[in-house]
């Protein structure tokens, strides 16, 4: 099912990450199509918890698909997906499991824009936690705090960087205590600057230990943090591995071509 | 040093005025200034020399004097012998009336049509861009025309009811040529605590709405806020109606001699231009809807998916909040624009402020000027006024950036 | 509709613009033509034919005006007026004069500053219903819906009956004769009232005529003729004794078949020779010609040809003389002597 057994995986932790044994996230025989394009074909994928996976390949494989049928943001349509014991399906309440269980950051940080930073971070723990509004406040001005930004709490997101928006994004994210984060191409949008203030707090977020797929090209990022890279083309997994046999002994044509033109710039 | 201040010395040049941009736009307003001024001054001079000419007088004593005509349409008492003064306000009122229905008929047909245009469903959506694009490219006035006809020739004769070639909706509402009658409301005794149980209902909706938002704050919990609104708003006034005896009953129109007698008359010229207006301002609206919902993009929706909003909190907590903003100020132009337009009222007779004020009295007194004026002034406070509760609302609303 | 808008608001730039000039006389003939106001279309008194020529009883005025001044009967600008328009358009200058059945009244003669040059035809409001309803007085007309022109004395007239004889009614306002014709046809209204020549002009043009009735009552006096601006006396008395001259050649028995001979050979009576100008020059007074009467009553005949010819019994207007018949036949027409 997977390149990688629970021991191999287990053992390649570097950094002295715990990973557990249980089941995060469960893939199996997933396929999707947007019309008569078949985006995705036959993905299986394991997640445990506690494992910080990037996922990379060319635009257009299927990536950022893929993990956004996680949260049901696409939905697919054939084989199924177990997420922390719960299957997704058409049912509502499964929907609501799910998403209350797996927070997301976006490309384009999505902040709503017509809500202060603290009332981007508070609004879904009130309305869909039900918390006490101080108790929300509470909890986002903890996690502010944590991205680094809790003086912008008042501001508004057009008046921020990129960088500091994404990191809102993370910390609105994590108000909702998600046992799963799901970021897709987090850096892509912003300047190289405050990219690494972005990787900064996705590395402090893994270091403790909170299960991470991240579709990304930073290749820096996957090699210091993540305990496996998957790569993607044409809607498939090609190839998953630890980083450093991934980056150095890559098995299929296909990823060496890849490695190739993202790593000689 | 010297070098620095070198241009400085070369003085002021005269082709500096027109030719060097620290000047220029001062010299254009200048002299824009100086022919707006003129122009202006001439206009009036003229003016008043040409009354004087015609041995004519600037007066409003006109408005103090009996009127002399009758209006069929009266939201207040007036006859023949009330003032001009009184039949202006009755128009105005009339303009009112038309213009502050055909606000709320027009926004619900836009907001709905807005909508349905985004459909995925095919049919819905070309049938709803047919009705945008044909009521937004031909003339209002044509539409106001065209739907009097229809309605007033497309109906059956008062006298039709009495022989009984036409029958009354309901037994109580009568569709005819002339308008249509339906049952009015006598308020018996007992009404006014009707009324003030009404309105206490609606000052308890406003307090239940504070407290189900403190109470989330408090404890989280969220109250089912709408359908406790629509309970207060209904349950406490119909217990009352009940309680008090019925004290409002319905007036039901009878055939006459001529026409129906009794009952309340709403007239086909307020029929057709409300429902003209409100259409063709209803397909402007529609396209400010549907670029209000555009305007916010997917992100946001996917988002408060991903934070775990069902769609409906989606749309009242994020989606609508920000389309309003894109919405709003086109509206509120598209209301000063209804308001406007309602002066069409003329062509199918209904007796606005322009067929009263700015029509009849005018021709019955020859005070042109002066009724052109106070029409002028009329349309002018009743426009900056809903102006100003739009800049309002964009000033309240206003997306903060850096 | 939108014009009377557009009109009422030119009236403000009317004003500040065209300085109505104080010799329209003058004006007239240095044009070479005279801007006549009329209806924009009555049957009888004022309409364009298929051939988008003028013609009626009112436009006969205007001719008759024109040929008296310039010589010419064709040498006339119609400018088509509503009712609410009309004021506006001889305030402000944009027409010489009013001749399109507008009804004399205190009010326009003295605050509106205008001045009435005689009287043409002697109307009364009447009212005209359907036959199958079986009215047969005004006075039954109680809680009808009665179409009614807006800005006419008409209206006023419609309000005071009502008022006087304590009947309610639904006044339906229109703007022109022919939306009234389309509203009353329609069954928009019971009713409707206006000038009773107007009345029998608007049934004329009915496809089935005789299935509507003009009722017996005449409620109001409505004098029509023609309207010059206050304060140009000058050109008051060529407009005042060119319809003079037409009323005095009916009731002198000259017609247009024979002026001519009698400008050329004279005549007996001294006061058609005084009219024709073959005596004294009364034309050098009003500052014309001295054929000027001659050219009036070849325009169109005398007073009497004008009125057959367009509203007169031969006609689909079919109207009775009755008033408007010469003093000397039991009619209220009677002009001031020539002398």
């Amino acid at each position: 099912m997977t390149a990688i057994d629970t021991d191999t995986s287990a053992n390649i932790d570097r950094s002295a990450m715990k990973i557990s044994d249980e089941v995060a996230i469960e893939v199996t025989g997933m396929n999707k199509w947007f019309g008569s394009f078949h985006v995705l074909r036959d993905i299986n994928l394991t997640v445990y918890r506690g494992e910080r996976i990037v996922i990379c390949g060319p635009s257009g494989s299927g990536k950022s698909t893929m993990i956004r049928c996680i949260n049901r943001l696409e939905e697919h349509q054939q084989g199924k997906i177990i997420v922390d014991g719960t299957e997704l399906s058409s049912d509502i309440k499964n929907i609501d499991k799910i998403r209350s269980e797996v927070g997301m950051c976006f490309q384009h940080f999505n902040l709503f824009p017509h809500l202060t930073i603290l009332e981007n971070c508070t609004l879904a723990p009130m309305w869909v936690r039900k918390t006490p509004k101080r108790e929300a406040e509470q909890t986002a001005m903890h996690y502010l705090e944590k991205v680094k930004i809790p003086d912008q709490a008042n501001k508004y997101p057009g008046q921020l960087s990129g960088g500091q928006q994404q990191r809102v994004a993370i910390a609105r994210s994590l108000c909702m205590k998600p046992r799963i984060m799901l970021f897709d191409e987090p850096t892509s949008a912003l300047d190289p600057e405050m990219i690494k203030e972005v990787l900064d707090t996705m590395i402090e977020l893994a270091e403790e230990g909170m299960t991470m797929l991240c579709v990304t090209h930073e290749m820096g990022f996957a090699q210091a943090v993540a305990n496996r890279v998957i790569f993607m083309d044409q809607g498939q997994i090609v190839e998953q591995n630890e980083p450093k046999e991934f980056f150095n002994n890559p098995q299929s044509d296909r990823t060496k071509l890849f490695l190739s033109q993202i790593l000689g710039h | 040093m010297s070098a620095i201040s070198e241009p400085q010395a070369e003085g002021f040049r005269l082709s500096q005025l027109i030719y060097d941009t620290r000047y220029r736009s001062i010299t254009i307003q200048t002299v824009a200034l100086i022919l707006i001024v003129a122009g202006v001054w001439w206009l009036v001079s003229n003016t008043i020399q040409n009354l004087e000419a015609l041995g004519r007088d600037f007066d409003f004593g006109f408005l103090g004097q009996p009127a002399g005509y009758d209006i069929n349409q009266l939201l207040i008492e007036y006859d023949s012998q009330s003032t001009h003064g009184r039949a202006a306000v009755v128009g105005i009122l009339n303009t009112l009336l038309v213009a502050f229905i055909g606000c709320i008929t027009a926004t619900v047909i836009g907001t709905i049509a807005g909508v349905l245009r985004l459909s995925k469903n095919w049919i819905v959506a070309r049938l709803v861009a047919v009705y945008v694009e044909g009521f937004r490219n031909v003339p209002l006035l044509l539409w106001i025309v065209l739907i009097f006809a229809i309605v007033s020739e497309s109906t059956p004769h008062p006298r039709d009811f009495a022989g009984g070639e036409a029958s009354m909706l309901f037994n109580s509402i009568a569709i005819t040529r002339q308008g249509t009658w339906t049952p009015a409301p006598v308020w018996g005794d007992g009404s006014l605590a009707l009324v003030i149980i009404f309105i206490l209902s609606i000052v308890a909706i406003i307090g239940f709405r504070m407290f189900a938002r403190r109470r989330q704050e408090a404890t989280g919990e969220i109250l089912p806020v709408l359908w406790i609104s629509l309970g207060l708003l209904i349950l406490p006034s119909l217990i009352a109606y009940f309680i008090l005896g019925g004290p409002v009953t319905l007036d039901y129109p009878e055939t006459g001699r001529f026409r129906f007698e009794g009952g309340l008359l709403v007239r086909n010229s307020l029929i057709a231009l409300w429902l003209a207006l409100s259409l063709y301002t209803g397909s402007f609206i529609a396209e400010n809807v549907r670029g209000g919902i555009l305007a916010v993009s997917g992100g946001q929706t996917e988002a408060a998916s991903a934070l775990g909003l069902r769609p409906g909190r989606t749309m009242n907590l994020v989606v609508l909040p920000q389309a309003m903003r894109v919405i709003v100020p086109p509206l509120i132009s598209q209301y000063l624009n209804l308001t406007k337009n309602s002066s069409l009222a003329i062509a199918v007779g209904y007796m606005d402020a322009r067929a009263t004020l700015g029509g009849i009295t005018i021709n019955q007194t020859g005070r042109e000027l002066e009724g052109m004026l106070l029409l002028g002034l009329f349309y002018l406070i009743v426009s900056l006024a809903i102006a100003s509760v739009g800049n309002f609302y964009n000033a309240s609303v206003k997306l903060k950036e850096r | 509709m939108k014009a009377s808008v557009f009109f009422g608001a030119m009236t403000v730039a009317g004003l500040a613009s065209v300085a109505a000039s104080a010799a329209t006389l003058d004006d007239v003939k240095a044009r070479g033509t005279l801007n006549c106001g009329v209806t924009t279309g009555l049957a009888g008194f004022s309409t364009p034919d298929a051939n988008g020529v003028w013609e009626g009883f009112d436009v006969a005025m205007c001719r008759a005006v024109a040929a008296a001044v310039l010589g010419d009967p064709t040498a006339v600008e119609f400018v088509p007026t509503t009712a609410s328009t009309r004021f506006t358009a001889l305030a402000s200058g944009e027409v010489d004069m009013l001749s399109r059945v507008t009804t004399w009244t205190f009010s326009r003669d003295v605050d509106l500053k205008f001045e009435f040059t005689g009287t043409t035809y002697y109307d009364g409001q009447g009212f005209i219903v359907l036959r199958e309803l079986g009215v047969t007085s005004a006075k039954e007309l109680s809680g009808a819906t009665v179409c009614i022109r807006t800005g006419t004395t008409t209206e006023l007239n419609l309000a005071e009956f009502f008022r006087i004889n304590n009947m309610e009614y639904e006044p339906v306002p229109v703007e022109t004769n022919s939306e009234a014709q389309q509203q009353y046809l329609a069954g928009a209204c019971d009713a409707y009232t206006t000038d009773a020549s107007g009345l029998a002009a608007t049934r004329a043009s009915f496809e089935n005529p005789g299935d509507h009735v003009i009722l017996p009552e005449i409620i109001s006096k409505e004098p029509l003729g023609p309207l010059v601006r206050h304060g140009d006396n000058d050109w008051g008395d060529v407009v005042r004794w060119t319809v003079n001259a037409l009323l005095t050649a009916e009731e002198l028995g000259v017609t247009s078949a024979n002026v001519e001979q009698l400008a050329a050979d004279g005549s007996d009576n001294p006061e058609v020779n005084r009219l024709l100008g073959t005596d004294s020059d009364l034309g050098a007074m009003l500052g014309l010609e001295s054929d000027w009467a001659v050219n009036a009553i070849l325009a169109g005949g005398n007073y009497g040809e004008i009125f057959e010819a367009n509203i007169g019994e031969s006609t689909p207007i079919g109207l009775a003389r009755g008033l408007n018949a010469l003093w000397t036949e039991g009619g209220l027409l009677y002009s001031p002597p020539f002398r």
